[in-house]
């Protein structure tokens, strides 16, 4: 497998700010890999998605240093709108998220492809299905700014999964969303990855995080200080020190450990609990 | 991404251009419903000027003036006036005239200047001499007291502008300083009025 | 309502109309051409099913403008020919022809602007205009200005509300009044900044400045009376200008 993602001692300072925000960040990710990134608020999270889409430096100006390989070519060598089909973006205020120049969510998803020159008949074809499989064929004619939070945050989505980039960055796409619309957009990365996308996601539900994803990034204070497959960086006690919430079950089985119950292995989705404690021999109860 | 330091100025800029249009419109909309004296129209297209340079103002004028007159034609032919306090607004503060309260007032008496010069002879040449708002009247009084047509024309037209483009450009001056330096940081004209200053 | 003729018709065909009209009232000498010009735009709005809008839109806008300037001319336009007087004030026969000569035209090219809007989507005529060379960007910006206005609008009346039950006045005296404008003005402007940069990433995630020729949804179809249409209009100026000057 070759990396899809490449960043090499890479740290970033905004214009306006006094620190750096990023601070020597080494990473790769493979082509075809969901790995999430997680960390406080203000940890660079953000930060480092816009470096991936090349928005950082050339949008935000400021000073960085190191390197961003994007498919085996640098990001500097990239022309303004190719590195746009190659990366789709999905950024965290889904309020702002939309062309603000489209009266129906069908035209709004369908902006993208236009500006690609994809022919009309395609279009209306790739808007179709995405709108089908995104769950918001109900909303086609209404007006995008008449939507929800949520509702908005998957025509974001929608729109961007349209142009069919061959990498995904994801920030924060289910703040505005219940429970099952969580899942539901957790389905579509799934759906996303299967068919070979390589997709970075920054989310704070850590238990469907701990079931979808494969690997996981930690960011502190701009460094990026875990890294690896999401069972070793939650089984890693260096862990708790960043003050990241567990997925549920994790947590649970942590107290229980404190509390004397021995766990063959750290449970990290709810369905292998069972199993880390009957291994030693404790029965369970529902 | 050989192109993108000027892709992404214009970028920002020409976003900035419907927000100025509807500040214009909102502006004067509210002068209407608190009953003020004075118009408060242009307070969108000066903003740009000063910011994001006499260009970028020149096509907010020129919007600004062509919606109204989907409702109005009147404003129309007044596009060039609107074009006219854009450019000079723009000007004014390459040149560092909006940078204190004195230059800004000075800026204020300039671009009341510029409006009543452009604005005089579509008065006169296309709607002979009144449209029908305040200064018409005063046009009137001044035509009655034996003035000249152009006369009458220039000197209501500098009464009725003066004021407002003064306290225009003073509230211009005070919205730009709460502008954050992030935002002024991707203007063309921005680093003028950053509170920190940067090395680039 | 969309299988009507005249709203059919091509937008940048009505546009050509409205210039042609706008030219031959200039063309044509005297009044009574282009004030007969304001029943035929009036039939024309009927039969497009306008004519209540565009009639109210002709009497907002116009109505007290072309009153004002007909008076001041009577009044104030130099001449001889003293038709009646009454102390100061004298009507005289130039200003009577000039004041109707004016209104004549304001109203005519006026009205013919207020018709073309009502007739023609500003989506569509944007839409038109790309087609003929307005780079995106021009295109983006009016369609986008057009969204935006009602949305700023809201807010400002929502921080408006917020204003007075917070106590900042908005009656009074004029400086009492005046000092609820900036309150309300500023953060509607900051706040609407702010989001320009997520906007601007949107745009750009959208392959907004992708190096390719933009396709569209939205397309115009050219009939042939509008490829027709603009020609004879052409021809009936010319006619008229060699006409004027000629003859
Ligand atoms: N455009 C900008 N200009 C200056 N500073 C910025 C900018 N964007 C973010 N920052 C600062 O950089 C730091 C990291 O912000 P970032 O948005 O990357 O964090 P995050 O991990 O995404 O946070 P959150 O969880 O709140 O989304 C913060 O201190 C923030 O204030
Ligand atoms: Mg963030």
């Amino acid at each position: 497998m070759t990396a899809m993602i490449d960043l090499k001692n890479v740290s970033y300072r905004y214009p306006v700010s006094d620190d750096s925000v990023l601070k020597n960040i080494s990473f790769s990710i493979e082509k075809g890999k969901f790995t999430a990134i997680i960390g406080n608020n203000g940890s660079g999270k953000t930060t480092l998605c816009n470096t991936i889409r090349g928005f950082v430096p050339h949008f935000y100006k400021g000073d960085l240093d190191g390197e961003v390989i994007i498919d085996n070519t640098k990001i500097t060598d990239y022309q303004l709108g190719q590195l746009g089909e190659k990366v789709g973006y999905v950024f965290q205020n889904p309020f702002i998220q939309v062309s603000g120049v489209k009266d129906n969510v069908f035209e709004e998803v369908a902006y993208g492809l236009e500006n690609l020159g994809v022919p009309v008949e395609e279009i209306k074809v790739r808007v179709e299905e995405v709108l089908k499989l995104v769950k918001i064929e109900y909303l086609r004619d209404k007006n995008p700014f008449e939507l929800s939070g949520g509702q908005r945050q998957r025509v974001a989505l929608a729109s961007i999964i349209v142009m069919d980039p061959e990498i995904l960055v994801i920030d924060e796409p289910t703040s505005q969303l219940d429970p099952i619309g969580t899942q539901q957009i957790f389905e579509i990365i799934r759906l996303m990855k299967e068919r070979g996308k390589t997709i970075v996601l920054v989310e704070h539900k850590m238990d469907l995080i701990a079931e979808y994803a494969d690997d996981l990034l930690v960011m502190h204070k701009g460094e990026l200080v875990m890294q690896g497959p999401v069972r070793d960086v939650l089984a890693d006690p260096a862990f708790e020190k960043y003050q990241i919430q567990y997925p549920h079950v994790t947590e649970i089985a942590l107290q229980l450990q404190k509390s004397g119950i021995p766990l063959s292995f750290l449970p990290i989705r709810d369905e292998e609990l069972a199993e880390a404690l009957n291994r030693t021999g404790v029965a369970v109860h529902d | 991404m050989k192109r993108s330091f000027k892709d992404d100025f214009n970028m920002m800029a020409m976003l900035l251009i419907p927000i100025a249009v509807a500040v214009n419109l909102v502006g004067f909309q509210l002068a209407n419903v608190l009953r003020l004296p004075i118009f408060l129209d242009t307070i969108g297209t000066i903003i740009v000027g000063v910011i994001a340079g006499p260009w970028v103002a020149l096509l907010t004028g020129l919007i600004t003036n062509l919606i109204n007159g989907i409702f109005n034609p009147v404003y129309f032919p007044y596009a060039l006036t609107s074009i006219a306090i854009g450019v000079g607004a723009g000007y004014l503060s390459k040149y560092g005239f909006f940078k204190s309260v004195p230059k800004t007032i000075i800026s204020g008496i300039i671009i009341t200047f510029i409006a009543v010069i452009v604005s005089a002879p579509i008065t006169v040449f296309v709607f002979g001499g009144v449209t029908g708002n305040t200064s018409s009247l005063i046009t009137a009084a001044f035509l009655a007291s034996g003035q000249q047509l152009w006369s009458a024309v220039f000197s209501s037209s500098f009464i009725t502008e003066i004021a407002d483009k003064v306290v225009s450009v003073l509230i211009v001056f005070f919205i730009v300083k709460a502008m954050s330096d992030r935002y002024l940081s991707k203007m063309n004209y921005g680093h003028l009025y950053m509170k920190r200053n940067n090395k680039k | 309502m969309k299988q009507n003729i005249l709203l059919q018709l091509h937008p940048m065909t009505k546009f050509y109309f409205t210039l042609f009209l706008f030219a031959i009232v200039l063309i044509l000498p005297g009044y009574l051409f282009s004030f007969a010009l304001f029943p035929v735009l009036l039939l024309i709005a009927l039969f497009a099913g306008v004519l209540k809008e565009f009639l109210n839109i002709v009497l907002k806008a116009l109505l007290s403008v072309l009153v004002i300037i007909f008076i001041m001319q009577m009044l104030f336009y130099p001449g001889e020919n003293v038709l009646w007087g009454w102390g100061i004030f004298e009507i005289k026969q130039e200003g009577l022809l000039y004041g109707l000569l004016l209104t004549s035209r304001i109203l005519a090219i006026g009205s013919a602007f207020i018709l073309f809007f009502r007739i023609t989507e500003v989506r569509d005529f944007v839409k038109s205009l790309e087609d003929i060379g307005l780079p995106p960007m021009g295109a983006y910006v009016v369609l986008s200005t057009l969204q935006i206005i009602p949305e700023m609008r809201r807010q400002a009346n929502t921080i408006m509300e917020a204003q007075k039950t917070r106590g900042v006045e908005t009656e009074g005296s004029v400086l009492v009044r005046a000092k609820a404008f900036i309150p309300t003005l500023t953060p509607l402007i900051l706040s609407s900044i702010a989001g320009t940069e997520e906007r601007a990433i949107t745009l750009e995630s959208r392959a907004f400045s992708a190096p390719v020729k933009k396709t569209s949804l939205h397309q115009l179809t050219k009939s042939n009376i509008d490829r027709a249409l603009p020609i004879i209009f052409a021809l009936i100026v010319i006619g008229l200008l060699v006409w004027r000057f000629f003859f």
